[in-house]
């Protein structure tokens, strides 16, 4: 029989029985929604995660000692000022901005308004390489701030509302406590972070600020740490290694000393777990797919049953074996896919939902949409088979006196 | 005259359970093409088996069957599909209309099962459903229907591809005996008119008087073969 004739059947069929065909496809719907909407909700987090990572601008990466692989960490493994300047000798094209990590916190009060600083040191030009930071006023660390080791500070627009009442505020002190010592702070920047996923998902009280490294570090501080801008035009791994093997020559301590993280190997540790997690949460949906199947095998051995008077009438008139066959087949996949369309629509809406709240862009994962819809017809084909082959097989003259 | 339906020696027997039910016992028949029968006999005679039989949906236990020269007890069951489609038209007393589908749509059935091209078989259904005088009736669904009306659709149903013949089992089974007249007028005008060979099982003796010639059966074998009054006239040879 034709393809369209048993099409228009399993319509008025699942159009004569709303409620039922709804419940039934309502598995299929839960199960399709939730792969799609997962998988979808997935992607935009990898895609948000990826421009996030991005953002820290090309070639980022950090130089610090192996503290998996080093057994015993001794001083002379740590980087010195006089480390750093050899290894940017070294390499002075790849190296396009090195600092030691260093690290202060501190409460500081103006007036009566407190407030927690993050300060970050670092060298000069840090906003050129780290495309985090948008200055608004002032301006960012410089050459003769780092040298002269200035008490110079570049404070986020938020830090500067809290305190000030104001957003410009270059020139204005802040007291504040580096390293145990009280040290009053010159504001001579402010800057905003661009709107991205980790803003909002930021939930700490502190503001981060930013000082040469200098200032927060005495000049014989070792450091475990160099951060740094490489030729992101180049093989980030291969400019780690570089660097790495260098710096063991250099300091004459044992190979594997030293080993480096970069932005990149971080986003690809992101995105396996987030694989791995989409995975997960793919197969618990996979299986209420599988339940949403065998609520439809067993509504079709209901309307089989039920239609077994049907069923007789056709062959009588001279419906064959593979007509009937066909005929609830295509009842039972029709079933799973609207009720696949349905969920793949609830999926992306539930999606496009979940990325408005997170406040990162819809990334729609279409292979996912496309075996979402392949597979609710593949779980109609097949758990439509066995009621559609009971119905298929019966005797008409059975079929016929069954009341 | 053309012998269209020839039976030989033909036997039935079920089981059922553990008894053994020899439902028809050496059948020997003949019926040409054009003639107008009744079967007739009491319930658990063999004529309901011997219905099924006639209609291609059983097979002889022993045997042979010949329907236009074709032995069906050597068919498969995608070829008895077949024959039933092209070659029967069945009406069954509870008139066994497909539910939630019109009227047009019942009588197109048996022309979409034999791959009738749509406009086709819209066209021919209409043309069907107005002569049996339900042409205004076509978008109804069954239950939409009386009786009378429905058996009305089930013989244009039986009729959508042109079969040479009809097997109507109890078709005034559930009619008022107004429509019954009216169903078995529509009988004798096929058969008179376009010569189709119309078989009809009832049980009713003045329905079965229409018919030109009456088999009776019992206990699974032919008591009885005569014709009617009806039957014995001479206009029958008139085709």
């Amino acid at each position: 029989m034709l393809l369209l004739e048993n099409i228009k059947l399993a319509i008025s069929a699942i159009k004569a029985n709303k409620m039922r065909s709804f419940l039934t496809m309502l598995g299929i719907i839960i199960g399709i929604s939730s792969v799609i909407a997962i998988s979808s909700i997935g992607a935009s987090a990898q895609g948000a995660v990826s421009k996030e990572f991005e953002s820290f601008g090309g070639g980022y990466m950090y130089l610090s000692v192996n503290w998996q692989q080093t057994e015993e960490v001794t001083q002379d493994m740590l980087f010195s000022v006089d480390d750093i300047d050899a290894l940017k000798a070294r390499f002075p094209e790849a190296l396009r901005y090195t600092a030691p990590y260093a690290y202060a916190k501190s409460d500081v009060k103006v007036g009566r308004t407190e407030a927690e600083l993050s300060i970050m040191g670092v060298a000069a030009d840090y906003n050129k390489f780290s495309t985090n930071i948008d200055i608004l006023h002032g301006r960012m660390i410089n050459k003769r701030d780092v040298e002269g080791a200035r008490d110079n500070v570049v404070i986020p627009r938020e830090a500067a509302d809290k305190l000030f009442g104001k957003e410009d505020v270059i020139g204005e002190t802040i007291a504040a406590t580096i390293m145990g010592n009280p040290v009053d702070l010159t504001v001579v920047g402010v800057y905003q972070i661009p709107a991205s996923i980790f803003t909002q998902l930021d939930t700490s009280s502190s503001y981060s600020c930013y000082m040469p490294y200098s200032a927060i570090s005495r000049s014989d501080e070792l450091f475990s740490y160099i951060e740094i801008f490489a030729d992101d035009n180049k093989s980030i791994e291969e400019q780690g290694n570089a660097f790495a093997s260098y710096m063991q020559r250099y300091k004459d301590v044992p190979e594997n000393t030293y080993t480096y993280e970069s932005a990149e190997q971080q986003l690809s540790q992101i995105n396996t777990v987030l694989g791995y997690l989409s995975l997960a949460i793919g197969a618990i949906a996979a299986i209420s797919l599988l339940v949403g199947g065998i609520g439809i095998m067993n509504i079709m051995l209901v309307s089989v049953t039920e239609r077994t008077r049907e069923i007789g009438i056709r062959k009588s008139l001279g419906a064959r074996t593979n007509d009937i066959l066909t005929q609830f087949l295509i009842e039972a996949m029709i079933l799973a896919v609207i009720g696949g369309a349905l969920g793949t629509a609830i999926g992306i809406g539930i999606a496009a939902i979940g990325a408005t709240l997170v406040g990162v862009d819809i990334v729609l994962n279409i292979s996912s949409i496309l075996i979402a819809v392949v597979f609710s017809a593949a779980v109609g084909l097949f758990f439509g088979l066995f009621p559609a082959r009971k119905a298929a097989k019966m005797d008409p003259i059975e079929a016929l006196r069954y009341e | 005259m053309k012998e269209l339906i020839k039976m030989q020696g033909l036997e039935k027997m079920y089981v059922n359970g553990d008894i053994e039910v020899h439902a028809l016992k050496d059948i020997n028949l003949v019926v040409n093409a054009g003639e107008f029968i009744s079967i007739m006999g009491p319930s658990g005679s063999g004529k309901s088996t011997l219905m099924n039989i006639l209609g291609c949906l059983d097979r002889p236990s022993q045997g042979r069957y010949f329907l236009e020269d074709i032995d069906i007890s050597e068919q498969s069951d995608n070829e008895l599909s077949f024959i039933r489609n092209q070659k029967i038209g069945f009406v069954f007393q509870s008139f066994n209309l497909i539910p939630r589908t019109n009227a047009l749509k019942n009588v197109e059935l048996p022309m979409v099962y034999g791959k009738i091209p749509t406009a086709q078989r819209n066209a021919r259904a209409l043309a069907l459903l107005e002569n049996v005088g339900l042409a205004d009736r076509y978008m109804h669904m069954p239950n939409e229907l009386s009786g009378g009306q429905k058996q009305r659709v089930a013989i244009a149903r039986a009729l959508a591809n042109n079969p040479p013949i009809i097997l109507a089992d109890e078709p005034t089974g559930n009619l008022d005996s107004k429509s019954s007249v009216e169903i078995m007028q529509i009988f004798t005008k096929l058969n008179r008119e376009k010569g189709t060979t119309v078989i009809i099982v009832t049980h009713e003796p003045d329905i079965a008087e229409f018919t030109d010639r009456i088999i009776s059966f019992k206990d699974g074998i032919v008591v009885e073969d005569r014709l009617t009054e009806v039957g014995k006239a001479p206009k029958k040879e008139a085709y």
